[in-house]
């Protein structure tokens, strides 16, 4: 919780987080608890087979983030525990199906560097969830933590283990705001911590996103 | 005397003209003639009534007109109809009942001078103005006192707008909180410009000027929904600049138009466009492109057309006048807001596009302008015809809708906060002198200023100060003049955030404000993003939630009631707050392109309905806070030497705005220049080693 604060605050000050909700926790039966944010509310949406557009639009109308970024997307921190174990997570990046008016008019962005790799025409912007969801575990179908490109219903890229907050945030600022990552590298130091390896050999033996 | 307004009376010019002309000889009258207005919603749909007095002596008097010797109608059920109508609508505020009864008396009757002989079955139809005289005589409405102004209110069918904030959860007496409840109460009605700028319908252009915070956006919007009721069948198309106010155009419409005629308004009818536009967004030059096939070009491709930032949308507009030879017609009435921002080119091609007789209308404010845009002459933008008069002259004749409104009283800043913005705008205390001026100096008055000393005319001194009408005085007496602007100045940023944080803080938990009537504004777009980080933070850590407005949130929102906005300059015009911060105010005190620095600050400033705090360090924030001590120390009046037109042209020359290649240019030349004088000073080169023609050359241009 406290490092999902911290990242919150982090990308605040630097100017990246336009808009954002608390973090919060709450107490569930059998001892479980869930972090999410403030103001959550139900998140089946943006499973549903509609498009895109209008999914992104109703999780942005009902501030369904942590964090809005200033290209307008939206991301995600969602962790259940029960009993101090993690039983669950999700954390996903919604990109902005508006970025027509970055493209359009380049040297208004263009000065400034947080900008400069979503002003690319020819970028697609995807959607990507990290899922750790070991209850539904099925060898190589459904590894324990899993990711998500794209929305596609049975892509499911296995993952070694469930990860940090800070492990996430690292990947979506490296890969897509770049620029601004690199001008920054000093103000975003997320310390990375590793969970225990849930991925099997099997799972291993395709190809599969790991961190050691 | 007898406030006429002039709305579209349907197929009755003549005999509404002489019931005008009537009540404007009646001097002893207090209160108001509306012609074709109001429109009552009905179950049916809008119900117009063809002529109201509202007076103070006798209340509500209802006009049926009869416009030929057509006395086929049965007059006295019509009488019925408006009376009961009218009677319904008035009794639906409770400011006007009192227990089961209405306290308005309202009377119904019918006029109609082109009869000789009256019919001989209806009592009430009156022929002439003696008989007018007499039927007004013996009506006395004795409640006058407690119920007129809630009746003026009613009828201007602004009762809706004050509901905007329901404020109940104030507690304490005399919290900011509390004093903002007092405040919205206050503004009751419209005044007599603005009534006549909703209601009064040329058959042609008509303009609307006015500073900021006169109610331009409001006064448009009514507008709106006032031809809209009256003309279902019309194509009406509203347009602006900045793209926030899409939401509050789209608000005020439909809640005047439910006023009007019991139900939403046809969308398919009204407009509420972008004037640009794209392929995913409506706009006039987009849906100009497409209908007469020619090329669109968004910002990019415009940038091709011409290098100059800032005259794009210019260039695409011209361009596209040039390219279509034959315009279709498609709309009843174009309405543009914000007119200053816009250039000629885009009013030129609503005008081509508006069927006969061209009913435009559009808002501008002269100062607001962030782009130190002018608008050309009625000539250059409208053209001449045939004769060669100009098309449009914008001309306020007696006895007919005003072509010309100018809205002078300013409902959102007091005097003293105004007064300071201008003359930190104008920069009028300002050491080195003014920045920038007014070329018409009749201009002041029309904004509300008077001449309290000397005389504005060039070369001479002027004393200028604004009145108790124009800047109404409960705008600023609910605080103490040194809580409602205060200047500070910090050691370096990091005390301006703190400060900053703290008072926010204070405002959401002691005063009793919310959080969406706090704005805090950055003075330099290009840094906003960055600059306000520390602030969000720090409100972050301490549960106040934050949002920056940028081109991300939906560009048609901006305010929300659990997070404070920060923003930029561009997305704050069109908005207003209570509670005013403005950030780093000392980077609008001086050096390259200052007249628009100041305009910054000039708007950042107006953008207060009641409290405003100016934040900055440094040195150049010192120099601000005094020339706004300069303001203070006199009491909040203008006094100053009015410059000539050789120094209005120097003054304009130096405080220019350039484009981004001329500053790097200028900054270049001015490094070379310290670079060669530096060494020559010290001994690294002489003189002799400049070419003598380089000498000739720098001798002539610059000693």
């Amino acid at each position: 919780m406290r490092e999902i604060q911290r990242i919150t605050g982090k990308l605040i000050s630097i100017g990246l987080s336009v808009a954002q909700n608390f973090p919060t926790t709450a107490f569930v039966r059998d001892s479980g608890q869930i972090i999410a944010y403030e103001g959550i509310q139900d998140l089946s949406i943006a499973l549903k087979n509609i498009d895109y557009k209008e999914i992104y639009d109703e999780l942005e109308k009902g501030k369904n983030y942590n964090i809005k970024m200033v290209d307008g997307a939206l991301i995600q921190f969602l962790y259940t525990y029960k009993r101090s174990e993690l039983v669950a997570h999700r954390l996903a990046f919604f990109p902005s199906p508006y970025l027509a008016e970055f493209q359009n008019n380049p040297e208004i962005y263009q000065e400034d560097a947080v900008y400069a790799d979503i002003i690319a025409k020819n970028i697609l912007p995807v959607p990507i969830r990290f899922d750790y969801d070991p209850d539904n575990h099925q060898e190589l179908d459904h590894p324990k933590c899993h990711l998500t490109l794209g929305q596609f219903k049975n892509c499911r890229i296995p993952v070694c283990s469930p990860i940090t907050p800070s492990t996430f945030i690292s990947f979506i600022l490296r890969h897509f705001y770049n620029t601004g990552y690199r001008n920054f590298t000093e103000d975003i130091n997320f310390a990375t911590q590793l969970f225990d390896e849930t991925i099997t050999i099997r799972e291993q033996k395709v190809l599969h996103m790991a961190i050691c | 005397m007898v406030n006429i307004i002039r709305g579209d009376v349907n197929n009755k010019p003549v005999s509404s003209k002489r019931l005008a002309e009537y009540f404007e000889k009646r001097q002893d009258i207090d209160g108001s003639l509306y012609l074709g207005y109001p429109i009552i919603g009905t179950s049916q749909g809008g119900y117009q009534i063809d002529a109201l007095l509202v007076s103070k002596k006798h209340g509500v008097v209802i006009f049926n007109i009869i416009e030929g010797a057509n006395t086929n109608i049965d007059i006295e059920a019509a009488e019925d109809e408006s009376f009961n109508k009218v009677q319904s609508k008035l009794l639906g505020n409770p400011n006007l009942t009192k227990k089961r009864n209405l306290m308005v008396d309202i009377d119904a009757l019918t006029y109609a001078p082109a009869l000789t002989v009256p019919p001989n079955n209806v009592a009430k139809i009156i022929t002439s103005e003696p008989q007018l005289d007499e039927h007004l005589k013996s009506l006395n409405w004795q409640h006058s006192e407690e119920y007129f102004t809630s009746l003026n209110s009613v009828i201007q069918a602004i009762t809706s707008i004050r509901k905007r904030k329901q404020r109940n959860y104030v507690k304490k007496e005399d919290s900011r909180g509390a004093k903002l409840k007092k405040l919205e109460d206050s503004i009751a009605n419209l005044d007599r410009e603005q009534s006549a700028g909703v209601i009064e319908t040329v058959e042609g252009v008509q303009r609307i000027r006015g500073l900021a915070g006169s109610g331009k956006t409001i006064v448009l919007a009514l507008k709106v929904a006032y031809l809209h009721a009256s003309h279902p069948d019309w194509n009406i198309a509203v347009t602006f600049n900045t793209r926030s106010l899409k939401n509050q155009f789209k608000q005020f419409i439909n809640t005047f138009t439910i006023e009007h005629i019991s139900e939403e308004p046809d969308w398919e009818k009204i407009k509420i466009i972008h004037a640009w536009g794209s392929p995913s967004i409506e706009g006039i030059y987009y849906e100009v492109c497409k209908k007469h096939n020619i090329e669109f070009r968004d910002l990019s491709a415009a940038k091709n057309l011409i290098n100059e930032s800032g005259r794009e949308f210019d260039a695409v507009c011209e361009e596209a006048l040039n390219k279509i030879t034959c315009f279709e017609q498609y709309y009843d009435a174009i309405l543009v807001d914000e007119a200053q921002d816009f250039s000629q080119h885009f009013l030129q091609i609503c005008y081509k596009i508006l069927k006969h007789p061209k009913r435009l209308v559009y808002a501008y404010d002269e100062l607001q302008s962030l782009s130190n845009k002018t608008m050309g002459s009625l000539e250059e933008i409208f053209g001449k015809d045939t004769n060669g008069n100009p098309l449009v002259q914008l001309q306020n004749k007696p006895g007919e809708p005003k072509q010309d409104i100018i809205l002078e009283i300013c409902y959102r800043n007091s005097g003293p906060l105004l007064t300071s913005a201008h003359a930190l705008g104008f920069g009028i205390y300002r050491h080195e002198g003014l920045i920038q001026m007014f070329d018409d100096a009749g201009l002041w008055r029309d904004i509300g200023y008077e001449v309290e000393a000397g005389n504005l005319v060039d070369g001479q001194y002027v004393k200028l100060a604004r009145t108790n009408k124009t800047s109404p005085d409960f705008l600023k007496s609910h605080s103490d003049i040194n809580d409602l602007i205060i200047f500070k100045s910090f050691n370096n940023n990091h005390e301006q955030v703190t400060w900053l944080v703290n008072e926010i803080e204070k405002n959401l938990q002691e005063d009793e404000l919310k959080c969406d009537d706090i704005m805090v504004i950055h003075s330099n777009p290009v840094r906003t993003r960055q600059a306000v980080g520390e602030a969000r933070n720090l409100l972050f850590a301490r549960k106040i939630n934050s949002n920056l407005a940028g081109v991300t949130s939906s560009p048609d929102e901006f305010f929300s009631n659990e997070a404070i906005i920060f923003t930029s300059i561009y997305r704050a015009k069109g908005n207003e707050a209570s509670m005013i911060y403005v950030m780093d105010a000392h980077e609008c005190f001086s050096g390259p392109e200052l007249a628009r620095k100041r305009n910054i600050l000039f708007t950042a400033m107006t953008r207060s309905k009641a409290w405003l705090r100016i934040l900055g360090y440094g040195e150049e924030m010192t120099g601000l806070m005094a020339e706004f001590e300069q303001v203070r120390s006199r009491n909040f009046v203008l006094e100053f030497t009015y410059p000539t037109e050789e120094e209005r042209r120097k003054m304009n020359l130096i405080n220019r705005d350039m484009n981004p290649k001329e500053r790097k240019r200028i900054d270049q030349t001015n490094r070379n220049l310290r670079e060669m004088l530096e060494a020559l000073g010290n001994g690294e080169m002489h003189k002799e080693d400049l070419p003598q023609e380089l000498i000739e050359k720098l001798k002539e241009y610059i000693l």
